[in-house]
């Protein structure tokens, strides 16, 4: 299948990585006994994961430590054989046609660098020019404006291993995207950033899928990148997906939706007098959340009336659900169903 | 909705392909590939651009030929004592036996400076660069030894070259062009065996750490076997050096063919002079190996 007639950018359908390892006990006996005879546990890192990117989308695959999201990055790049399951990018399958893969796609692992370590990173952009056979008006042109956005200059000309960890993931995201690669996945690529890089690269992976169509998987711990940059989120923990869609769909299912923020005059506590429909999430001296408590069903410009009619405030406002803790409260409610189901282990002794 | 091939192409303007550089060919599956000879050129560069980084620091650079130096000259100085004490040694005369440890040392310098990366991947493993290889549609073995210049394979290939001339110069024997080619092939056979070796044992590496130890003892084991007749070692040694870990392949044997001293090898002459190809096979053999360990690689971290 080629790229042409496939309807998605990136496919999986039910991913699984299995890792192997001997089981380590304290103490000397435990070691002896490591020695004569291993326990083997197979740890699964992924299991059953399907999701599916279009063409041109940016696609979040959100997850706490060890959830599984780099291990299926590192499958659907080609890094690593699934156990089980298919993946497909721009119609190739990535393990089995690693060097075809590697030509459509872009990556950048934030914790670690691709670049060439003892030479300068224009050099390194110069080999993957190289290696990718960009033609040299569109080289200049891709590194003008990669400069534009990353101001890469200032330090191209240094050795990558004298750069900082924020110039650093920089220069592997220009690199990354060199070869105008219509795929590009990205592990982490703001780790370690100041706040103004940041926004730096967020414009860059803002400007790569709308100005030129690319599609983005990326996976992040800072949720102002998901906000600005995801139009859908897939979650994922244990190896599981915990739910895949919009942020909007996310928030409803697992966020309150919305609050109010209010400062009252008085500093009285405001449980007691709570308006109908509405509870007090927390209260701080005169600064109190108020949030819907699911009676009447009442909608922000009402609960905004409604707190108004009650108190005299001086300030008022309508505030969305914080995404860290619309995530939280989807991981918590996973982590309730798999202590019913008791899954939570996630090895097995083979 | 957009088209699909608009959304693959990106609507800023032309992409990979469309200015195609007179260096690409396209392949069967329609993908656009370097030239043989454009392949060639970019190693080339890589390879001049990481010796010029390693030589930009001097100190180390020097350090680093240096001690290649140091190492082979080590060698030789015990060999050279050893050959003085013990003149016949298993019935080869002195220049047979130079020629043997001469042979060694060329093919170890022309291993170490085009394969020699393979001997500690682990570090490489560890370090989680064969994710970032496996990203590049470069051959992954190509990466590891293209990943930095080994400035210590120049000391080997200097003792190595010189030590070589001596004992060519030394032996008594007529240089036909066909003896001319068979030495050529021998000591290119020699390198491919050790690289054969080295590669087997950097496919453990990349599963098991602990591969690193096993490649250091075969080192030592290759400098301090590899420079004489194997047939002054007892039976089973001999045969080890030859069946199990197979030095006698690397000089032992062509030595033995271009000195005449076929006598007590352990295995029919025609396979001792069939060295070369022998070394050559187990390389391929070796690299398929290494592309099967690749394939079942797990990475670091998970």
């Amino acid at each position: 299948m080629t790229a042409r007639e496939s309807e998605f950018a990136i496919e999986a359908r039910g991913l699984v990585k299995t890792f192997r390892t001997a089981r380590r006990r304290p103490g000397a006996l435990g070691m002896l006994r490591a020695l004569v005879a291993p326990e083997r546990v197979s740890t699964t890192a992924v299991a059953d994961v399907s999701f599916s990117v279009g063409h041109g989308q940016l696609l979040a695959l959100l997850g706490p430590n060890g959830a599984g999201k780099s291990t299926t990055i590192k499958m659907l790049t080609g890094i690593l054989t699934p156990s089980a399951g298919r993946a497909s990018v721009m119609g190739i399958v990535p393990y089995r046609e690693r060097v075809r893969n590697a030509r459509n796609i872009g990556a950048v692992f934030g914790q670690r660098t691709q670049l060439w370590w003892d030479l300068p990173a224009r050099e390194s952009f110069r080999i993957l020019r190289d290696i990718y056979g960009v033609a040299d008006g569109d080289y200049r042109s891709r590194m003008r404006e990669f400069d534009d956005l990353l101001e890469l200059s200032s330090f191209w000309d240094t050795r990558v291993r004298h750069l900082s960890l924020g110039q650093r993931v920089r220069c592997d995201l220009a690199a990354a995207l060199l070869h105008d690669p219509p795929v590009v996945f990205l592990d982490e690529p703001t780790i370690g950033m100041d706040v103004v890089v940041k926004e730096q690269v967020r414009l860059l992976l803002r400007d790569q899928v709308e100005r030129r169509g690319q599609t983005v998987l990326l996976t992040t711990h800072d949720m102002t990148e998901v906000e600005r940059l995801a139009e859908r989120v897939v979650l994922i923990n244990h190896g599981h997906i915990v739910l895949d869609g919009t942020l909007a769909e996310i928030r409803t299912r697992f966020g309150s939706g919305w609050r109010v923020n209010a400062t009252l005059v008085q500093t009285e506590p405001a449980t007691g007098r709570c308006p109908p429909g509405l509870r007090v999430v927390r209260q701080d001296g005169a600064r109190v959340i108020f949030e819907p408590d699911g009676t009447d069903g009442v909608a922000p410009p009402q609960a905004l009336k409604r707190v108004i009619d009650r108190y005299e405030v001086t300030d008022i406002h309508i505030q969305e659900s914080d995404l860290e803790d619309v995530m939280r409260a989807a991981y918590l409610d996973d982590r309730a169903d798999r202590e019913l189901d008791g899954e939570l282990d996630g090895e097995t002794v083979a | 909705m957009r088209d699909v091939q608009e959304l693959v192409q990106g609507p800023g303007g032309p992409r990979r392909g469309d200015a195609r550089r007179p260096d690409m060919r396209v392949t069967r599956h329609g993908d656009l590939r370097l030239t043989r000879w454009a392949d060639l050129r970019l190693t080339l560069r890589i390879v001049a651009l990481t010796f010029r980084a390693q030589a930009e620091y001097r100190a180390e650079f020097l350090l680093k030929v240096a001690f290649g130096v140091a190492w082979q000259v080590s060698i030789i100085v015990f060999a050279a004592v050893l050959l003085g004490r013990f003149p016949g040694m298993g019935g080869w005369p002195s220049d047979a036996v130079l020629l043997i440890a001469a042979m060694r040392m060329l093919s170890h310098g022309l291993f170490e400076l085009f394969c020699g990366r393979a001997t500690e991947l682990s570090t490489i493993v560890q370090a989680g660069k064969i994710d970032a290889y496996l990203l590049r549609p470069l051959p992954v073995y190509r990466q590891v030894q293209l990943s930095i210049f080994p400035s210590n394979a120049l000391g080997d290939l200097l003792v190595g070259v010189s030590m070589f001339t001596s004992a060519v110069v030394a032996l008594d024997t007529a240089w036909t062009p066909l003896r001319v080619a068979y030495v050529g092939a021998a000591v290119a056979g020699g390198a491919l065996m050790e690289g054969a070796i080295f590669t087997l044992l950097s496919a453990l590496q990349l599963r098991l750490p602990a591969g690193l130890s096993w490649s250091r003892w075969v080192e030592e084991l290759l400098s301090t076997f590899g420079n004489y007749p194997l047939k002054i070692l007892p039976g089973v040694v001999n045969g080890a050096f030859t069946f199990i870990l197979p030095l006698a392949f690397v000089a032992y044997f062509p030595a033995a063919t271009l000195t005449g001293n076929t006598s007590g090898l352990g295995v029919p002459a025609a396979l001792a002079a069939a060295a070369p190809l022998a070394g050559l096979a187990g390389f391929v053999g070796s690299r398929l190996l290494w592309n099967f360990a690749l394939r079942h690689y797990t990475g670091v971290n998970g």
